[in-house]
């Protein structure tokens, strides 16, 4: 066999099949995997993000050229401009931030009150043979009544102040999040316990390094759906009998014939929606950074 | 580089000076053990004793019962009859790798284990393996024979006196598969647990053990020693005698390969 030839000492190192005969070093010739430029890449998303943008970019210039026309009544919808006028008016009057904050204290208390107790729940049914029987029955057949039929119970044993539009968005977020919890924990893959068993870890350990992680995606599933069902719960909660929050504001405005109120309301649900959703896929892309599922950044 | 370094297989016995030898200590000690599912007896009274150093390959057809008789040894297995005695944390490494998938390499290596000395030996480990610069990867970031690489320094980390494998080669390809065989054989010399290897590869326990037991129909129908140099088995002679008596043991004729 040949020396290979020798190449110059501050090139790459190539193999000597890839050397042309000369023994001279071709650099560059190697684009039979051409990737795009990330800058393309970027491009590309953001002509997507505007392909996505063009249907309400149309909604919104069909509602304007209505309201311009005067095609539909303004009490029935008001032009955008008058809309935008009403939020201007709400946030500069500081009317909108002291019902969101109200709206927001509701909602993440709630929110925080029936994670706690739908994954202790789940934990108690998926750890313990007494919990399943006890609770898990239970559970499954409360889940199938619409929450917010609960409602006038609730009023009757809590008034109709603060503590019931808490619970209400508390018993809502509960059931998610503890029917995919304890889903999860159920299908913990059993060769793991197994593995915990010969590595000589005891029950606290084995749920701390097993079950817990295990169970996670199916924890982050269940609080993806808790945060879209605290909101739509809040949303009627609040336009009965408040005196503060979004709700209250749409339904004072609803009582005065302010159209354009309303769909700031509308919106700024909208917004809390969007945004509660985007923090929870974000938590998930944190927490599940192993999985390949989800990959991580 | 470890892989590279010619394996040497701790004799069973410890030879004193005047040439006599004194049997090692007894790490696996089983007897009469049965097992059956539903009526359906699957062991028929086992009786085995495994010492310090050994490196027994089990043998069976598919549905003999190895991992039924591992799995006993391993003391997962509850529900079993007879008397087994072994060390009070049996390594164990199964056909998979059964990382955990939400732990880096190298908490999975450590898992369950909490001592500095471990630590420092899961790093030893991993460099014995070769991954020495993937202990923060995930494992699905790690190719099969990778995987299977984390799960053997997972074995030896806790310093196994004992330990038990189901088929931990079955899912890697024939090439790897070489490799896994030197790699194990290395570092079975180096920290010297006894072994035993359930495996339905004839070559493999040939080339791997020194000492072969053979299971039909719930009982050990052979039990000998391989009496083959250490290394370059393949190539002795006793290798393809030992190799045939073990196939028609099985029921497989030579020629029907
Ligand atoms: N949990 C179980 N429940 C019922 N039967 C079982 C169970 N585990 C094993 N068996 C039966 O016991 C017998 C032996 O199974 P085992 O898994 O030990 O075989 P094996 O020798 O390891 O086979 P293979 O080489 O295919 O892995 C089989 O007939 C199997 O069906
Ligand atoms: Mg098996």
């Amino acid at each position: 066999m040949s020396a290979p030839p020798t190449a110059p000492s501050s090139a790459h190192p190539a193999h000597p099949d890839q050397l042309p005969a000369d023994g001279s070093v071709r650099v560059g010739i190697d684009d039979r995997f051409h990737r795009p430029a990330p800058r393309a890449a970027g491009v590309r998303r953001a002509a997507q993000i505007g392909s996505r943008a063009l249907g309400p970019l149309i909604v919104l210039a069909v509602w304007w050229l209505a309201a311009a026309q005067s095609w539909v009544s303004p009490i029935l919808l008001p032009a955008p401009g008058t809309v935008w006028d009403a939020a201007v008016d709400l946030v500069v009057s500081g009317k909108l931030q002291e019902n969101l904050a109200v709206s927001l204290v509701r909602a993440l208390t709630g929110l925080g009150i029936g994670i706690a107790v739908g994954a202790a729940l789940a934990l108690f049914t998926g750890l313990s043979k007494a919990g399943e029987v006890l609770i898990d029955s239970n559970v499954q057949m409360i889940r199938s009544m619409p929450i917010l039929a609960l409602q006038p119970l609730v009023i009757v044993w809590f008034g109709i102040g603060e503590p019931t539009k808490v619970l209400l968005v508390a018993l809502a977020v509960t059931f998610p999040v503890y029917i995919n919890t304890h889903a999860a924990i159920r299908a913990v893959d059993s060769r793991f316990v197994e593995l915990a068993t010969t590595r000589g870890l005891g029950r606290l350990a084995l749920i701390r390094r097993v079950v817990l992680p295990g169970a996670l995606p199916g924890f982050l599933t269940g609080l993806r759906f808790a945060t879209s069902i605290s909101w739509l719960v809040l949303v009627v909660a609040e336009q009965i009998n408040a005196t503060a929050g979004i709700g209250y504001l749409m339904t004072q405005a609803r009582t005065v014939a302010r159209t354009d109120v309303i769909l700031v309301g509308l919106a700024v649900y909208a917004l809390l929606g969007l945004v509660s959703d985007t923090l929870v896929r974000l938590i998930e892309r944190k927490a599940l950074s192993w999985s390949s599922t989800l990959q991580a950044r | 580089m470890v892989l590279d370094a010619p394996g040497t297989l701790t004799p069973a016995t410890t030879t004193d000076d005047a040439g006599a030898a004194a049997p090692a200590p007894v790490v696996v000690e089983a007897h009469d053990v049965r097992r059956a599912f539903d009526g359906r007896g699957v062991l028929h009274g086992i009786d085995l004793t495994v010492r310090r150093g050994e490196f027994v390959a089990l043998l069976g057809r598919s549905g003999s019962g190895k991992s039924t008789l591992l799995r006993i040894l391993a003391k997962l297995d509850t529900d079993a009859a007879g008397t087994v005695s072994v060390p009070a944390l049996p390594a164990v490494a199964f056909q998979d790798s059964r990382l955990l998938p939400w732990a880096r390499v190298l908490p999975n290596v450590l898992l369950g284990l909490r001592d500095a000395a471990a630590r420092e030996r899961a790093r030893t480990l991993l460099d014995d393996v070769g991954l020495g610069d993937r202990a923060r990867a995930w494992p699905r970031q790690l190719s099969g024979g990778e995987q299977q690489r984390v799960a053997l320094a997972r074995a030896l980390a806790g310093a196994p006196e004992l330990l038990l494998m189901d088929e931990p080669f079955g899912a890697l390809d024939a090439l790897t598969r070489i490799r896994m065989h030197r790699l194990l054989r290395d570092l079975v010399s180096r920290y010297s647990p006894a072994v035993v290897l359930v495996t339905h590869d004839v070559d493999e326990a040939v080339l791997l053990a020194d000492r072969v037991l053979v299971l039909t129909d719930g009982r050990l129908s052979l039990d000998e020693p391989i009496d083959l140099p250490a290394t370059g088995r393949r190539s002795h002679p006793g290798f393809t005698a030992l190799r045939s008596r073990l196939l028609t043991e099985l029921g497989v004729g030579d020629d029907d390969h």
